[in-house]
């Protein structure tokens, strides 16, 4: 399989940061879509399931947290990285004991960024070869 | 019981402040990060070579969307400022209008962290009011804080202003369901309202339905 084929899924409350990112990382040869919030994020999992999902933490509504249980429940091969703009010590731990990939501060850097998606996607082909 | 009371309203004061500038700085960082994202995007551009005329009106977009941006920040800003300087003075002639927006606009984070909604609906042409604007914040936040805690989400909470006679009232109404009764009587913080209301020569009354109306003299104490 070619790099270029990782599919990933940006879920983030802020719109305009949501589509921003997600323009970014298509330019980076990502197949890219976006959710903004986590009902919509898990609705969107049952039409097509994504590689790498960039998970904002706090959202209206359900919790980033909730929602990367969620994921791990019913599709434990998605890695998801959670980015978020005021993450504590103790939430990371959280999201790493829940099956998190990585967790990044936001605005995180974008070539950082994308070679946490790579590694995350080459993991993951790994994992179910 | 008096030292029991100072201890109260210095935690409310604490939680207040340190609310106001959790949400602060909150929203900013997300702007910054909209902001970086899209002057990362113009330079992604320019690196890809996309420099053609066809391309300009996308560049513009996205000038556009940083100016948005930046204007969200400045008016957050200056919510900001204002707020902590109407602390310099205790007793001033202020807009109870232009008081209770900047209060709400730096509380609506929180509100939409549950999805509920915080309207306002002002009545025009109200007289300046000779009062305690800080502590009017105070009291309406103490009622906010409670209601946006008690409610389920896809409530609502409208925050309406009046005049009567020689007196403004802020009408504070929730719409939806809540979650566990409302803890607005009987408790500590009841008696820190009681108090601040009786120096501000006003008065608190609980309508139907969860609402709350604090009235204020317009000449002050």
């Amino acid at each position: 399989m070619k790099q270029k084929d990782v599919k990933v899924l940006v879920v983030d409350d802020e719109v305009a940061f949501a589509n921003t990112l997600a323009q970014r990382l298509k330019m980076r040869d990502m197949e890219v879509g976006t959710a903004y919030d986590g009902e919509q994020a898990l609705s969107k999992l049952r039409e097509k399931t994504p590689d790498v999902i960039i998970l904002d933490l706090k959202m209206p509504g359900m919790h980033g947290m909730d929602v990367l249980k969620e994921i791990k429940r019913g599709y434990p091969h998605i890695q998801v990285i959670l980015l978020t703009g005021h993450g504590t010590d103790r939430d990371e731990e959280e999201a790493r004991r829940l099956g998190g990939f990585d967790f990044l501060n936001k605005p995180a850097d974008i070539d950082h960024l994308e070679r946490k998606i790579r590694k995350a996607f080459q993991e993951k082909l790994e994992r179910t070869m | 019981m008096e030292n029991e009371n100072e201890e109260d309203l210095k935690a409310l004061q604490l939680r207040f402040v340190g609310k106001i500038i959790a949400g602060f700085t909150h929203e900013i960082k997300n702007y910054l990060a909209i902001i970086k994202e899209s002057s990362g995007l113009i330079g992604d551009m320019i690196k890809m070579g996309k420099l053609s005329e066809n391309d300009v009106p996308e560049y513009l977009e996205i000038i556009q969307s940083i100016e948005d941006q930046i204007g969200n920040a400045i008016e957050h800003f200056t919510h900001l400022n204002r707020f902590s300087h109407r602390m310099d003075t205790q007793i001033s002639a202020f807009n109870l209008n232009e008081c209770i927006e900047e209060l709400i606009a730096l509380l609506n984070r929180f509100a939409r962290q549950k999805k509920i909604v915080l309207a306002t609906d002002f009545q025009q042409d109200l007289p300046p009011v000779k009062s305690n604007p800080s502590m009017l914040q105070l009291l309406v936040f103490s009622f906010l804080e409670n209601k946006i805690a008690g409610l389920e989400k896809n409530g609502r909470i409208t925050v309406r202003t009046g005049a009567v006679d020689n007196a403004v009232a802020v009408k504070i109404i929730p719409e939806g369901t809540f979650a566990e009764g409302d803890a607005d009587a009987g408790t500590t913080t009841g008696k820190i309202r009681e108090n601040f209301i009786k120096q501000l020569g006003g008065n608190i009354s609980q309508g139907a339905a969860k609402e709350t109306v604090i009235t204020l003299p317009v000449h002050g104490v």
